[in-house]
């Protein structure tokens, strides 16, 4: 509280942060960038690029970048890691079958180099599904407690409905203006 | 002016960098004459131009743009929306003109005709969306640079840097954005006088500008749409 708002004193027109939403295809990430941003999401296709979203949020500059997620295209994810400040790893907690890839891939992430500093946010995304995962499931599936290096947490969140996506938000944007502060 | 690589890293020495160029204005006569324009002669034009920098051939990257959309924030409202049918790499261009002014001119593909209503000039947030596609080749450091004028003062100057764009991808952004403040009089000229708002996009691949779009807009539209 205090801290937000010495920063938003400090140089808040500038402060732009990037974050990088990646996960397997059809997790839901291009679902949860338009519905945190009030869009419609009856007409989503799998994405074969990026999408993209600048926004001011509590002062901030966010800076989304929703990379498409088909096997082919994991490959180029490493084009986008530069100066990330947060990941957003999004998961379908109903997919049980693809938990497995979805764990490698996101422990391949982790070793990254270029993605040393920056917040791990996970979202359990799908909970509106029958049969979705609960959140500490996913945090067993994907064997999220050995992970030392980054700050991470784990929301459980249904895209469609909206539920938690802000909450999500916001822990990613607190962490990573704490961060900002105690290196400055 | 030397046009050496621009310093990559530091966000604050570029932010500085161009407001110091801000005051140092360069004129299109002098980029016409250069071989290629990079994004720091753009930031220092001062108005909008009578030319085009490039010629339509420099886009050798096969990026098209395929869709534009622009939408209050406040009442989540499509303001605007157009798009081209989704582009195969043997069809002829005819298409495009959906897109362009239906003028006989090898620019049209790359002008637009706008025509809003003043209550247009109004709106308080809005979100810009632009998709685009590749082609085959993969395309580095792609930066978009974009200046709105009303005759010869800028009203909103967007540089945004996608970086690495995948071959034969379809990509989208949209920017969300205050509307810039605008007084009771510039709003009253604008729309008193159409066209003479206008816009330059300006798009970069390695820090050479490979495509230049036009726009310009009227605000004196009765409604219809």
């Amino acid at each position: 509280m205090g801290l937000l708002t010495i920063l938003k004193k400090m140089k808040q027109k500038e402060k732009e942060v990037r974050i990088l939403m990646l996960g397997l295809d059809n997790a839901g990430k291009t679902t949860i960038l338009k519905k945190f941003n009030g869009e419609d999401i009856d007409t989503i296709s799998p994405t074969l690029g990026f999408n993209i979203k600048t926004l001011e949020h509590r002062g901030f500059k966010l800076n989304i970048w929703d990379v498409g997620g088909q096997k082919s295209l994991r490959s180029y994810w490493r084009n986008y890691f530069e100066s990330t400040d947060a990941l957003i790893w999004v998961v379908d907690s109903a997919d049980r079958m693809r938990l497995g890839d979805c764990k490698k891939e996101l422990h391949t992430l982790l070793v990254e180099e270029r993605l040393a500093g920056a917040t791990l946010l996970v979202f359990a995304n799908k909970q509106d599904l029958p049969g979705s995962l609960s959140a500490p499931e996913i945090r067993e599936a994907l064997d999220l407690n050995s992970i030392k290096t980054h700050h991470w947490l784990i929301q459980d969140c249904s895209a469609v409905t909206g539920e938690n996506l802000l909450n999500g938000m916001d822990w990613v944007v607190n962490d990573i203006a704490s961060r900002i502060f105690t290196m400055d | 002016m030397s046009s050496e690589a621009k310093p990559q890293s530091k966000k604050k020495e570029g932010f500085l960098r161009r407001q110091a160029k801000k005051t140092d204005f360069i004129s299109e006569e002098e980029l016409l004459r250069k071989d290629s324009v990079t994004p720091d002669d753009v930031l220092r034009l001062g108005k909008s131009t009578e030319k085009y920098l490039c010629p339509p051939e420099a886009n050798i990257y096969g990026i098209d743009f395929t869709r534009f959309k622009l939408r209050d924030i406040d009442s989540n409202q499509v303001l605007f929306e157009v798009a081209k049918p989704p582009p195969s790499y043997d069809a002829e261009e005819t298409e495009e003109q959906e897109l362009a002014d239906p003028d006989e001119d090898p620019n049209a593909g790359r002008f637009v005709r706008y025509q809003f209503t003043p209550q247009f000039l109004k709106l308080k947030t809005v979100g810009a969306t632009v998709e685009f596609v590749v082609g085959d080749k993969p395309v580095n450091k792609f930066r978009m640079i974009e200046k709105h004028y009303f005759r010869d003062r800028v009203l909103k100057c967007f540089d945004f840097e996608f970086g690495f764009c995948i071959p034969h991808s379809r990509n989208t952004v949209e920017h969300i954005y205050e509307f810039p403040k605008l007084s009771d009089e510039t709003i009253q000229e604008m729309v008193q006088h159409p066209y003479e708002t206008r816009s330059d996009s300006f798009y970069f691949v390695e820090d050479r500008l490979i495509m230049h779009n036009k726009a310009d807009y009227a605000y004196n539209g009765g409604g219809g749409q």
